[in-house]
């Protein structure tokens, strides 16, 4: 089941569904290489702001933004195995 | 030749590019501390190249200014070939580019670099398939160790003599899809098949067209500056395929890594071990301001305990030239510009070398660890209050060095109105040269807790600055949500060489401003002091100085210095911050203001006028937050690109500086 970013749990993997950002931002991540699909891990959390990781490199987020990202709960997805990121 | 540096922010293109050319541009392990492009240049061979190191960039599509500018500049066919400096330990994101930059038509060879941190996770490249599946020369360098760059240079010469640009001529472009020949990898059939309709069409529109491929993919991508410029028919665009293209190159880097990376990690990275402590919600915070507070311990206790000896040596030397002087019976007036002026102004800034020496020393460490980029994830919170993304606290935080960099830094900030909040508040951060203030005159009126006085000028710099922004915040209407979007790159232990360049440049700084403006202030507030409408005197209150300080005591005087000697000195201030120590030295004639006896001499001066503890700290304050220095307000007016704004942060400043001093000193008076 889909759910924000924001909501996810540290230390977990996670599967991007999709996002709803300003096209600006959008297109910055996609070039960064979050597109639906990547996988990614959550390194740490606060209220404003997380780390995550994905296809090897670790990213701050504030909160403005993993609020508008969609993830998946790894377990429930199993289409997107190969697609890399974080620690695999 | 002109050899193009380019790669994500943070690879390592200034430290390659300072290996060739022997220039020594500031590299520091957070990313976006290049923020124009830099040229030098090089022999190899008997033949001169141009070396041009491009700011950091993610990718070439035009929705920030560094890829507008970045990929204009290697449209513009100044470059002959491109050296796209890749971090291997982050392979994955830097190829992205590298796939933009290969559609762009140009020559271009991957310097591999960061393979020893590829190495220490215990994983190895396969540097023949790279290549090969790129279809570009790979060559594995270290920038920091110097290892490769010979070979790179010889590849990059090499290849842009060689290299045809036969992949994007227009009698190659068909509807055939089997490009695989033709291009390291291709799109979707739908999309490849509307590049070859797209370029075909360019070409009958467009004729001097070089590249019809790129030009068709940004086409399709609907790129904004692109699309301003050039057209096809509207029927063979029916949306963006941006998003398209952008997954079909993620899945063929995919492919590329599953190919060519052997044992893939699987255990948390060093890096991430420590932050787990650094960037983690309780303790992110607190280590920080541990680490501030270390970095003041040093620059003001082991730093003080080291400018003792250098007060003995000038206080030496100046007695040593008093009496040679005196011996050689110099006239009067020549005697005290020398030893009253040049000596009290210059020597009296001088001794402050081992706390700008640690200072830096501190923050180079800081820089070049990898924790930069921590601190704004640490600070988003905070930083999020006052409307601006905990990005823009590294501008800050630079601004305790020096207000120029940072405010250069603030580049990195996406949108005008941040980077001009985040310059208004830059210069309320304590930059080195205030120190010299601080100590001065913490250390003659508060000789118990001197460092104790000059921490809560750091603080209320600080406290001032967010408050500033809160404010602002508070009262603008088209408020915009911030979006902190910053990279961490891996920690590692700082390079001696970055760290001695560093500090070496900051001391060379340093040590030329003590040379030339010091130098050429201490000789005017000398004359200003020394000069009044009857001629030369002996009588300082007749001097020009005194006339001007007395047109300033009535503003002034509420916010507690009401003293023409505190105007004169803050005047001064604005060509350095480091001139208000030297006035007073030259206003007093005390050659060494910062020994113990200098500094008692100018207390029980300034005791004399009614000048005390509270008035001390008011100056204090007042210094911290007027208007910086001339280069840091060159260097506003350059990155605000107007005078009017300039002028308005100026005024916000002096309202600033104003309003606390007499706060302070109404309330203070008191008690």
């Amino acid at each position: 089941m889909a759910l924000k970013l924001t909501d996810g749990i540290k230390d977990k993997f996670y599967f991007v569904c999709g996002m709803s950002l300003p096209v600006k931002t959008a297109k910055r991540l996609e070039a960064l290489g979050m597109i639906s699909g990547t996988k990614i891990y959550m390194l740490n959390k606060k209220k404003s702001a997380l780390v995550v990781v994905f296809r090897g490199t670790r990213f701050a987020l504030g909160k403005a933004i993993a609020q508008n990202i969609e993830v998946d709960d790894i377990k429930s997805n199993n289409t997107a195995e190969n697609k890399s990121g974080g620690y695999i | 030749m002109t050899i193009g540096f380019i790669g994500n922010p943070n690879c390592g293109k200034t430290t390659l590019f300072n290996a060739y050319t022997g220039a020594h541009l500031k590299v520091a392990n957070w990313p976006g501390v290049t923020v124009e492009k830099k040229e030098g240049a090089m022999k190899y061979h008997n033949e001169t190249y141009k070396l041009v190191d491009l700011p950091g960039t993610y990718s070439l599509t035009s929705y920030t200014m560094e890829e507008i500018v970045t990929r204009n500049y290697i449209l513009s066919g100044e470059v002959d070939v491109l050296i796209n400096v890749v971090d291997a330990s982050s392979l994955e994101r830097n190829l992205y580019l590298t796939l933009q930059l290969i559609e762009l038509g140009k020559p271009v060879v991957v310097a591999l670099n960061m393979m020893d941190i590829v190495e220490k996770r215990g994983m190895e490249i396969d540097l023949h398939r790279l290549p090969e599946m790129l279809g570009i020369p790979v060559i594995p360098v270290s920038a920091i160790k110097r290892t490769g760059i010979d070979i790179l240079i010889h590849a990059a010469s090499h290849h842009a003599k060689t290299s045809q640009s036969h992949h994007f001529e227009m009698a190659h472009v068909s509807a055939d899809i089997s490009k695989h020949r033709e291009f390291p990898f291709v799109y979707s059939r739908e999309i490849e098949n509307k590049i070859a309709v797209i370029s075909k069409e360019l070409g009958q529109k467009y004729p001097d067209i070089k590249n019809y491929r790129w030009y068709a993919i940004k086409l399709l991508e609907k790129d904004e500056e692109l699309t301003k410029y050039h057209s096809v028919s509207e029927e063979l665009i029916n949306r963006s395929y941006e998003t398209d293209i952008i997954n079909q190159k993620y899945e063929f880097i995919e492919t590329v890594i599953e190919e060519i990376l052997v044992n893939k990690e699987k255990s948390k990275a060093f890096t991430d071990k420590i932050d787990t402590a650094l960037t983690n919600k309780f303790t992110g915070l607190p280590i920080f301001l541990l680490i501030m507070g270390f970095i003041f311990f040093l620059t003001f206790l082991i730093g003080g305990w080291l400018k003792g000896y250098f007060e003995i040596i000038i206080e030496n030397f100046s007695g040593f030239i008093d009496s040679g002087l005196t011996a050689l019976k110099i006239n009067e007036m020549v005697h005290s510009l020398i030893i009253d002026g040049i000596i009290a102004g210059v020597g009296g800034i001088l001794t402050f070398l081992p706390n700008i020496f640690i200072l830096f020393l501190a923050l180079a460490f800081l820089e070049d660890s990898g924790y930069m980029s921590r601190v704004a994830y640490v600070m988003d919170g905070i930083m999020g209050k006052a409307g601006l993304s905990g990005k823009a606290f590294i501008p800050m935080l630079l601004g305790f060095g020096c207000s120029v960099p940072a405010v250069m830094a603030a580049r990195s900030l996406e949108s005008m109105k941040d980077r001009l909040r985040v310059m208004l508040v830059i210069p309320f951060m304590s930059c080195s040269a205030k120190l010299p203030i601080y100590v001065l005159f913490a250390g003659m009126f508060f000789p118990d807790n001197p460092a104790l006085v000059a921490f809560s000028m750091y603080i209320i710099g600080l406290a001032a600055g967010l408050l500033s922004a809160l404010i602002i915040h508070r009262f603008d209407k088209t408020k915009e949500e911030n979006m902190l979007l910053i990279e961490l790159p891996e920690y590692k232990s700082p390079s001696a060489r970055t760290i001695f360049i560093y500090v070496w440049d900051k001391i060379k700084d340093y040590l030329s401003r003590a040379g030339t403006v010091i130098f050429a202030a201490s000789v005017i507030v000398w004359i200003v002091m020394n000069f009044g409408f009857s001629g030369y005197t002996k009588d300082i209150s007749e001097s020009f100085g005194a006339v001007l300080g007395k047109y300033l005591m009535p503003v002034l005087a509420p916010a507690g210095l009401g003293f023409w000697q505190a105007g004169v000195a803050l005047i001064a201030g604005f060509a350095a911050k480091e001139i208000v120590v030297a006035s007073f030295a030259i206003l007093f004639g005390i050659a060494g203001v910062m020994s113990e006896s200098g500094m008692n001499l100018l207390a029980a001066e300034l005791g004399n006028i009614g000048f005390g503890p509270l008035n001390a700290y008011c100056l204090m304050l007042f210094a911290l937050l007027y208007p910086p220095c001339v280069a840091a307000l060159g260097a506003i007016k350059r990155e605000s690109g107007s005078w009017k704004r300039l002028g308005l942060i100026m005024v916000f400043q002096i309202g600033v500086a104003w309003t606390v001093s007499f706060a302070v000193y109404q309330i203070g008076r008191l008690f």
